[in-house]
């Protein structure tokens, strides 16, 4: 199959409605048609020109100004269709959900980040994605509508493999809704790539809450060790109620070597992401127990 | 030896920024860039298999959407080698427009289809039905196109109008010996045998290839095209199509980057002919990333050496064999034998030398050179060696190397064994010296010393280039280059010459050597492009660091001889004899001035001088000639690299690095920089990061051609400003324009050798092979006894 | 596929165009207005060569639909300058030697741009990092870093005088 990343090769119907009721109704028309949803873009123009992804109607919701917005009233509520580089301009997010900043701030580079949306992140569902793992992480949701109805889903339950969501064709992702952190909670994202700007070979997104040295309570995420976000809750057992001491981090740190089920592909080795989660567990470990301190 | 310092230079050694201001603004045009009324978009079929007849090929659909086809039909059927700066006997031909018998790559062309839109050429391509017949499995391995089994790529192949059998993929081979090998090994107390391999990275040149015909009425072509060398496109065009040189017209133009793979005219540039002479129309063809990353990379290269040395440091033999395979076509595999042999005879004073080289046909796209030419990949064993041997000898590195080097009065071989000259300029010992305080050689520890999570290391390695391909006679490879200067009605002057530049600087060089011997303003003299085949007269290239050695030293050859017309016609103005007038610049005027000697205020400006010549009809004061360097000395560099290895992570990090380079007189100290820095980057690529994997089942590259699984260094990978140095010996090549040599592809030699020396000296592991990855290096401190061999000849 | 009507700002200047859907904007401004300042480098977003300012922030053109920019402004690299005073971004890089053979260059300088925009005083770690999805394979990217660090150093100067 033959590319040509110099184009785009597939002819489509493209449609840019102005409200959120336009695109449900839009998404409703053509439910059983090949739909896709453009939001940034920039995963899915990569796909159509190198695996020659087939569409029939592209669904432009950018301009849906509705979709636009990050509310820090309660938590975050970030629309479907902000920016990345908008979403960490907000001081909360650089301050109270550091894992997010830092997994925002670890893809590619500015102009992507600026093309770029959350809702097309998860959407795209891959494995490696850097935002999912501090989204799980917050326990965050995702809010999906349709001319059926509305509904949310935890990120954690949004997921469900490579590239596959719960998502029904004619819903669509118009918010993401992130729980406000409560007192002492850290947080932390880790990342291994070949260099910077680069899909991760693992990645790591930790929030754990403290009560004086104990872990009272804590979620670990990682990233591109497993078909979909993985959540390691036998660590996380490992180390709720606990008092925390490097034997504790040692130990957390072997189990979530295990619980991870990585694979060798063309960025990485198996071995490797085995071998680098254990490192990447004690220093997010570290580093969210640190943050936990303020 | 005479050193002429800076301050006596007008221009020379000083910095200019202007020349580059279309780059900046993006009004630069570079072939990509063209748009010629009319024009057709032109897009090519590629091969999806790996090794594969063609049977029959069905143009029906795609020329029922209107567009223009061709096939390996509607070209010529023309041997050739699309490089041909060797001369001809000594050139290897296998390579056709399009291939009639079989595809030996994936990604080689099959055929091409031109239309309105690339989108329509696009659509009509794929509506283009290929009949194939046998298929074979692929050969993507040294060892496996090696092996007896292996499907034959070729059954022949013709060298000069030789025809040559072609046995176990063997495309060809060079064996050298210089006195007795076997003996110098009796003499040698410490004897080390070691296989390294240095694997296959790709170009990424930034601009991909492309190129714009126009068909003429006259039947000739006007094209614009990426390319090292305007005359060896329009030769071999010429040939090809069976058009007189006289009605092609290759522009130069700029060129975004290159390092070696437009030294052959691009394998899409007769396709875009062929296209645009059967559409009678312009045609533009622009190719895609994934298309290039088939079209080339870098010569890899298999290196068994052994090397004997005495216990007092002094080398008695060395026996290296080398092998490279060389994808689907040969395109400088022979020389690229020769001159490893070169690269490597001339590092050391070996004594003995025996050298067998090989290349081996496989089923992956074309090597070619890259920046380096073999010198990067030969001079990682060499140096590794060095290191090896120094250890056993209880001797440090670099006193080893100093002992040992080739260097000024010494013979050396440049670019193979068939062009042998004395070194007469070297900075070799300044730098090693030099560099030794500035790194902090002496604090460096060694690998037992260290301890703790990230250990530091710090690593040497030197190396060279020639500056050009020159000797005493002119040999088996072409090298000479030409100008025409004149002189413009005001006192500008213009430089037409087929010289090109890839953004080294080599433009500026040219327009600086001339207003340093005009005496003009480096603003006046114009080297811009609009200049063509038509317009000047033959360069071979510009590639082995020759810009400056010999594209420079033929330009300020021409210079010398119009200085000597304008001041025989200015005598004639003075009433008085040339030898007795003084040519100079003046800033004030900005213009060059002429003034009888002792009488500064009588000047006339070189602009009144021209002037007058037109308006009496005395004529345009101008020259036009070419000239071959017999001499391609050695532009040197050491550079002493430190790594940080996480020991956690196996992530090896840069943070200082100290470069020296020995050039001769630098022409321009910040472009001069920018190659070194430049290079280091490259080298460091292919010490941590890249490799371009084929898939032995399908041959298909494994990254499919998509820069997101072929990584290159970023900003973040080079060290912060303050931990780099960049210095430079003073020299003088008295050979060279003004004293100066290259330095372009000495920049890359001794990178990724001075990385991995670094790393040995960081954790104790000597790997063999590269690149270095985290995966790599974490795997192997597991496994210490390993000690990271050669795993798989790839 | 039917033309899509779009309206925008080219560097200043309003233009028409009728699109189709699938044209992207790196080759409307190439091919169709002759703007070829932006360059194609690999088509997927990884390189940078292709960066625009859309309504004044750095994207790919690679990967943005034409139809997509109806009704917002683009800067191109041909842009950047006011007639023939350049911007000091392009003074820097001339006189850092931070140009070789030129072909990052457009993406490199707005991306620059850009940075200094945001933050007026980065460090060199911020300039890295900020400029790691543009690549370069003839610099080695230290004069081009240099040459950042000059702007921000001659925009300063220009403020105190």
């Amino acid at each position: 199959m033959q590319t040509n990343t110099k184009i785009l090769a597939q002819e489509f119907e493209y449609l840019a409605p102005k409200t959120i009721d336009e695109a449900l109704d839009l998404l409703n028309k053509y439910k059983d048609k090949n739909i896709k949803i453009l939001a940034g873009g920039t995963e899915l123009l990569v796909k159509m020109k190198t695996i020659d992804l087939k569409i029939d109607y592209l669904i432009n919701i950018k301009n849906i100004s509705e979709l636009n917005f990050v509310d820090t009233d309660r938590g975050l509520r970030i629309g479907a269709v902000t920016p990345l580089s908008r979403i960490i301009r907000e001081e909360k997010v650089k301050i109270k959900y550091s894992a997010l900043y830092e997994g925002i701030m670890s893809m590619a580079a500015p102009a992507i980040r600026n093309m770029g949306t959350m809702a097309g992140n998860l959407g795209n569902a891959s494995p490696a994605a850097d935002t999912v793992p501090p989204l799980i992480a917050y326990g965050a949701e995702v809010k999906l509508q349709s001319k059926r109805g509305e509904h949310t889903v935890l990120v954690e339950d949004f997921i469900i493999g490579v590239g596959e969501t719960i998502m029904k064709p004619d819903e669509l992702i118009t918010e993401i809704n992130i729980p406000e952190v409560n007192k002492n909670t850290g947080s932390a994202f880790l990342k291994k790539s070949r260099v910077k700007a680069d899909l991760s070979k693992i990645n790591l997104a930790i929030h754990l809450e403290k009560e004086g040295n104990i872990c009272k309570d804590c979620k670990i995420v990682f990233g591109s060790v497993a078909i979909k976000v993985l959540r390691a809750e036998k660590t996380e057992n490992l180390l709720k109620g606990q008092i925390v001491n490097s034997e504790l981090i040692d130990k957390a740190a072997e189990k979530a070597s295990c619980e991870i089920k990585p694979i060798d592909d063309i960025r990485s080795t198996a071995e490797y992401r085995i071998a680098t989660s254990k490192e990447m567990l004690k220093d997010g470990f570290e580093l969210a127990w640190a943050r936990a301190k303020d | 030896m005479v050193l002429l310092e800076k301050e006596q230079f007008d221009v020379i050694g000083k910095r200019f920024d202007i020349k580059n201001i279309g780059k900046v603004t993006g009004k630069e045009v570079y072939s990509c860039d063209v748009n010629i009324p009319g024009q057709l978009y032109a897009v090519v079929l590629r091969s999806p298999y790996p090794h594969a007849e063609i049977k029959k090929i069905d143009y029906t659909e795609a020329e029922k959407m209107g567009a223009i086809c061709i096939g390996p039909d509607d070209v010529p059927d023309t041997l050739y080698n699309e490089r041909i700066v060797s001369i001809p006997d000594k050139t290897y031909r296998d390579r056709k427009v399009l291939p009639k018998d079989k595809v030996r790559h994936v990604g080689e062309a099959i055929a091409a289809c031109a239309a309105e839109t690339e989108e329509k050429a696009f659509a009509a391509l794929k509506k283009i039905k290929v009949e194939w017949g046998r298929k074979w499995e692929p050969v993507v391995t040294l060892d496996d196109a090696m092996d007896s089994k292996a499907p034959a790529i070729y059954d022949h192949v013709y060298l000069g109008e030789e025809k040559v059998e072609v046995k176990n993929n063997l495309a060809c081979e060079r064996n050298i010996a210089v006195s007795d090998v076997e003996e110098g090994f009796k003499e040698a107390d410490i004897i080390v045998d070691e296989t390294f391999n240095i694997k296959r990275v790709y170009h990424m040149q930034l601009e991909t290839k492309s190129a714009v015909c126009k068909p003429e009425a006259n039947g000739g072509i006007t094209l614009w095209t990426t390319t090292q060398g305007i005359h060896n496109v329009r030769i071999l065009l010429g040939h090809i199509f069976d058009i007189s040189l006289s009605k092609i017209n290759v522009k130069r133009i700029t060129l975004g980057g290159s390092f070696g793979s437009s030294i052959q005219m691009n394998s899409i540039t007769p396709i875009c002919v062929a296209l645009a002479l059967k559409a009678k129309r312009p045609v533009k063809l622009v190719t895609s990333r994934e298309e290039d990353m088939y079209d080339h990379s870098s010569y890899p290269l298999k290196t068994r050496l052994k090397v004997g040395v005495k216990k007092d440091g002094t080398l008695t033999a060395a026996h290296c064999q080398v092998w490279v395979e060389i994808g689907g076509h040969n395109i400088q595999a022979y020389p690229y034998l020769g001159c490893v042999a070169g690269w490597f005879a001339s590092l050391y004073k070996w004594k003995n030398i025996k050298y067998e080289g090989k290349a081996i046909y496989s089923n992956k796209g074309p090597s070619c050179a890259r920046r380096g030419y073999g010198s990067p990949q030969i001079n990682f064993p060499v140096e590794n060696m060095m290191d090896i041997l120094a250890e056993k000898l209880g001797m440090d590195p670099v006193h080893f190397r100093l002992q040992n080097y080739v260097g000024r009065g010494d013979e050396f071989w440049g670019q193979g064994p068939t062009v042998k000259s004395i070194i007469r300029s070297c900075g070799v010992e300044e730098m090693l010296v030099k560099g030794v305080e500035l790194i902090g050689w002496h604090k460096r520890g060694t690998p037992d010393e260290k301890s703790g999570t990230i250990r530091k290391g710090i690593g040497v390695a030197r190396g060279f280039h020639t500056s050009g391909t020159g000797g005493p006679k002119a040999g088996e490879v072409i090298d000479y280059s030409g100008a025409t200067i004149k002189i413009n009605e005001d006192g500008s002057v213009d430089v037409i010459t087929a010289l090109m530049d890839h953004g080294g600087g080599t433009w500026d060089a040219g327009a600086k050597v001339v207003a340093e011997v005009l005496k003009v303003p480096f603003e006046k003299i114009s080297i811009d492009n609009g200049v063509d085949t038509r317009t000047t007269v033959f360069d071979v290239n510009t590639h082995a660091t020759r810009g400056i050695y010999c594209g420079c030293g033929a330009i300020k050859f021409v210079a010398e001889k119009v200085k000597k017309m304008l001041l025989d016609y200015a005598a004639t103005l003075f009433n008085d004899r040339p030898e007795n007038l003084t040519l100079a610049l003046n800033e004030e005027l900005g213009q060059g001035i002429i003034y009888p000697e002792g009488l500064p205020e009588n000047y006339k400006t070189i602009g009144e001088i021209a002037d007058y010549a037109r308006i009496t009809s005395a004529g345009t004061i101008s020259y036009t000639s070419t000239l071959r360097q017999k001499n391609c000395p050695p532009c040197f560099v050491t550079y002493f690299t430190e790594v940080e290895v996480d020991t956690r992570t196996g992530e090896i990090t840069v943070p200082r690095v100290v470069m020296l380079g020995d050039s001769g007189t630098i022409i321009n100290p910040e472009l001069w920089k920018g190659q070194i820095l430049g290079a280091y980057a490259l080298g460091l690529g292919v010490g941590k990061l890249e490799s371009i994997p084929y898939d032995k089942i399908t041959g298909k590259l494994k990254c499919n051609g998509f820069i997101t699984d072929f990584k290159i260094p970023t900003t973040i990978d080079m060290p912060n400003i303050d931990n780099i140095i960049v210095d430079h010996a003073h020299t003088y090549e008295p050979t060279g324009p003004f004293g100066a040599k290259g330095i372009g592809e000495a920049a890359l030699s001794a990178v990724a050798s001075s990385f991995g020396n670094a790393v040995y000296n960081a954790v104790g592991i000597r790997f063999h092979e590269l690149p270095i990855t985290p995966e790599i290096m974490l795997k192997t401190l597991e496994e210490k006894e390993i000690g990271g061999k050669v795993r798989d000849a790839n | 596929m039917k033309k899509i009507p779009i309206e925008f700002f080219i560097n200043g200047q309003k233009r028409e165009a009728l699109v189709n859907s699938n044209d992207l904007l790196i080759n409307i401004l190439r091919d169709d207005l002759y703007l070829t300042g932006t360059k194609y480098g690999c088509g997927i977003g990884e390189c940078g060569a292709c960066t625009v300012f859309l309504d004044n922030e750095p994207v790919l053109s690679c990967l943005t639909l034409a139809a997509t920019i109806d009704g917002k402004e683009i800067t191109t690299i041909e842009g950047l300058a006011k007639g023939n005073e350049l911007h000091p971004m392009q003074i820097a890089f001339l006189k850092n030697a931070a140009v070789q053979c030129g072909f990052c260059t457009p993406g490199m300088i707005l991306t620059a741009v850009a940075l200094l925009k945001e933050n007026p005083s980065p460090t060199e770690e911020e300039i890295k990092d900020y400029m790691r999805g543009n690549l370069c394979r003839c610099t080695g990217y230290v004069q081009i870093v240099k040459a950042i660090k000059a702007c921000v150093t001659e925009a300063k100067n220009q403020l105190t005088n």
